[in-house]
């Protein structure tokens, strides 16, 4: 017998890796995904981690950081006086600007469940702004809002209303920026509740209507227990964006400070210029952790608490 | 015997998919690892920095071809046009660099200017020399820059006792210098001829007042209040945030020595300073900062959407590239600023525009020569052609003016403005000296807008700022 048909006997008889159907569909599926987890691991992951880390150290990012334990948490708790500023103008706007934007949101929402001539042109218009780049919508404000020839200001002269100073103002600089939060943000909030007032069944909202509910309760007994999902999401979206607003507080600002008073200081805006402005990234990194932190705690509460005034359909055949 | 015709093996919808699947994700794999695509050429030299060669900068360096980049945030249609002039001057003085570079306002590829170039330091891949129109001492100061004394004392031109003092020692921390100030556009006061006139003041130059008090008399008869409005403001103080250092020692104080490495804010002088201005807000603008602030851009310099040009103030602080920059429609004169009751003399500052090397850069000195080439002749000739910029550099040619203002203003005019300002360089401010000059700067304009909301006393203020800056400085200097 030769050599090679020794080996090629061998050869014959080795096992034979045999995937089974649904191994090979699923090394099949992970091939697919595998791009978004690159993604997912170098673009977020790997910057969270890191970021995790730096808030522990000092780092300027032209030298290897340096490790300080709490220090950076020390200082923002303790010793910086603008922490708390910014802690204390983000919530106020996202206190005002989350209902407000629910409510507007469904208000039109609402609205634009008619079954009207041109509605979709309607639909359209309201959900515009929401596509306008931050940093141009603030431009545009800055303009609508200007004391003297802002056509706002014209508009409440008429009404009687005068000098309200707007960005230029301490006391009105936050609720300025709350106007172009709800201009900018309602109409994506608008489509999300558009869509939730859609699967509302029919039948239910008829058998109420027979029973002798009038609108408003159809609307209290009916339609909000349905909407609730909705509304647990956008008030979980709206808080975890609200917190995060930067763009518009950064271009209204004036000049070296924040608004006047720094009524302006968002706690992103305070963090940005702690990693760019001061090339502190470590206590830049701090806060972005703290703020993560903050917003973990807000979302499991909020799930938390949907057991009691969110309405599930599945859980109610189940 | 026959042969068996092997059929040929069909490829069905799922194998064709786990193919397209493995085919992608191998696509992306080999598109995420370095190396086989064009990236720029790895830094050289080790973590120190790297050491100049013995050639002079006067030699042509060796025949090499060498291509030197330059980073900078410049855009206007004037840098289009006269910056490549610039550059083709220096590569016939040496034809074998070739500088890359854009205007387009930002670093190439786009992004913020700042956060992209620091992100390059830090990579060991930065442009082989950069414009700032941050400090060099700020970035110095973290080793984010080479120090090029040894460079500047080969130099022909660049050598350091050819600027003005106080520009190049903005460059400065801790005895390095890190950078080169190719401007250093002086400061001083404008004031509108016409609205003098109509009040019946001299519009002479030599008769502007030379004292604070003196200036706030004028303010006072200049000040025009109409149904409880102001109509017309002398001067605002506050408006010009860049010259806070200039009142400070205008009033024999400073905000920060870099000699002594502290922060003066706190001092008398200073809170003096405030009070004084508060005196303008409340005897002269009507006592409420924000309404005050509606009536006008107080901040708008003298340019066309400021308040100096709309005619709501008659006075304003501007610097040397305002003229041929904000087309004033009216006539106009300039003076030095007043001096405080405790000050000695007037004293000017200024705002340059600084050229730097970035630490990691490949070719030392020709970077060196490139950045001493826009810090001397070539800001001249952008002076001469271009906006009156007074050039940091010291040895111009005594009978140069700016081309525009003599166009707009005549020879004389061009002439004496020429003389006013370099002349005005020679007392200037300590400014732009601090390795926390941003944090200190926004320290400073929240202390101020405090002040002037009547929320806290100046010297509450300055002190609350002064400790701010010190402690920041004391943390800043430990970690370096």
């Amino acid at each position: 017998m030769s050599h090679s048909s020794t080996f090629t006997s061998r050869m014959t008889h080795l096992p034979r890796l045999r995937l089974t159907r649904k191994a090979r569909e699923t090394i099949t599926g992970y091939l697919f995904v595998l791009p978004w987890l690159i993604a997912l691991l170098v673009f977020i992951a790997y910057p969270m981690v890191a970021s995790f880390y730096f808030s522990f150290t000092e780092y300027t990012m032209l030298k290897p950081p340096r490790f300080i334990g709490l220090d950076n948490f020390n200082t923002m708790f303790n010793k910086d006086p603008l922490y708390w500023k910014s802690v204390e103008n983000t919530a106020y706007y996202a206190f005002f600007s989350v209902p407000l934007s629910i409510a507007i949101g469904l208000i039109l929402a609402l609205l634009l469940n008619q079954n009207v001539k041109g509605i979709g042109f309607y639909r359209t218009a309201f959900y515009l702004p929401g596509l306008v780049p931050a940093v141009a919508s603030t431009l545009l404000w800055m303009v609508l809002l200007d004391p003297k020839l802002g056509l706002v200001n014209l508009t409440l002269r008429i009404f009687g209303i005068e000098g309200i100073g707007w960005l230029r103002s301490a006391a009105w600089s936050k609720p300025a920026l709350i106007l172009m939060a709800l201009w900018g943000g309602s109409g994506s909030t608008m489509i999300i509740f558009l869509a939730a007032l859609k699967e509302i069944p029919q039948s239910l909202v008829e058998a109420a209507m027979i029973d002798g509910a009038n609108a408003w309760q159809r609307f209290w007994n009916v339609t909000i227990p349905l909407i609730t999902p909705t509304i647990l999401f956008n008030l979980i979206m709206g808080i975890i964006g609200s917190f995060q607003v930067f763009a518009s507080a950064f271009v209204a600002g004036t000049g070296n400070t924040a608004g006047p008073l720094n009524s302006l200081l968002m706690y992103m805006l305070h963090l940005y210029r702690y990693a760019f402005r001061y090339y502190n990234m470590g206590y830049a990194s701090a806060m972005a952790l703290v703020m993560f932190l903050v917003l973990v705690v807000l979302t499991v509460a909020l799930m938390r608490s949907s057991r009691y005034w969110v309405y599930y359909e599945s859980d109610e055949r189940n | 015997m026959s042969h068996s015709i092997r059929p040929c093996p069909t490829l069905n919808r799922r194998e064709f998919l786990r193919l397209a699947g493995i085919a992608g994700s191998a696509a992306v794999v080999a598109s995420c690892t370095p190396g086989s695509s064009a990236t720029q050429p790895p830094p050289t030299g080790n973590a120190e920095e790297p050491q100049p060669t013995d050639t002079p900068s006067s030699q042509a360096p060796a025949a090499e071809q060498i291509t030197l980049s330059w980073w900078n945030q410049f855009f206007t249609p004037l840098c289009q046009e006269l910056f490549p002039q610039i550059i083709q001057e220096f590569e016939s003085q040496h034809p074998n660099i070739k500088v890359e570079y854009e205007l387009s306002g930002g670093p190439p590829g786009g992004g913020e200017y700042i956060e992209v170039l620091l992100a390059r330091i830090a990579a060991g891949n930065p442009p082989d020399t950069c414009t700032l129109w941050t400090p060099p001492s700020e970035f110095g100061a973290r080793g984010a820059l080479m120090a090029i004394d040894e460079l500047m004392a080969g130099a022909a031109k660049a050598k350091p006792d050819a600027f003005y003092e106080k520009p190049l020692k903005s460059c400065q921390w801790k005895g390095k210098t890190y950078g080169l100030p190719a401007s250093a556009g002086a400061g001083c006061i404008f004031f509108n001829k016409g609205l003098f006139e109509e009040k019946g003041i001299s519009t002479k130059r030599e008769d502007f007042p030379t004292t604070w008090e003196g200036l706030f008399d004028l303010c006072r008869k200049l000040t025009t209040v109409e149904n409880g409005e102001v109509t017309l403001a002398g001067f605002v103080p506050w408006a010009q945030s860049w010259l806070r250092p200039v009142y400070a020692q205008n009033n024999g104080g400073q905000i920060f020595s870099a000699d002594e490495g502290v922060y003066k804010i706190n001092s008398s002088n200073n809170v003096e300073m405030l009070e004084h201005w508060l005196k303008y807000l409340d005897e002269l603008y009507g006592g409420d900062i924000e309404a005050f602030n509606l009536i006008s851009n107080w901040g708008g310099d003298v340019y066309p959407e400021g308040a100096f040009q709309l005619g709501k103030a008659a006075i304003d602080a501007s610097g040397a590239w305002a003229p041929t920059d904000a087309q004033i429609p009216f006539e106009w004169e300039i003076a030095k600023f007043p001096v405080g009751p405790r000050g000695e003399k007037s004293h000017t500052g200024f705002w340059p525009n600084w050229w730097a090397m970035p630490k990691g850069v490949k070719f030392v000195n020709e970077a060196f020569l490139l950045t001493e080439h826009f810090c001397t002749d070539g800001w001249v000739y952008w002076y001469i052609n271009g906006t009156m910029d007074t050039p940091a550099w010291k040895n111009i040619p005594p009978d140069i003016f700016c081309k525009a203002v003599e166009k707009t203003y005549g020879t004389e005019r061009a002439i004496d403005f020429h003389k006013f300002f370099t002349e005005y360089l020679n007392d200037a401010a300590e400014m732009w000296t601090s390795p926390i000059e941003n944090f200190a700067n926004d320290t400073l304009g929240q202390t101020i807008d405090e002040v002037l909301h009547k929320a806290k006393t100046p010297e509450e203020a300055l002190a609350n700022a002064q400790e701010l800056c010190q402690t920041k400085l004391q943390e800043t200097l430990e970690s370096l």
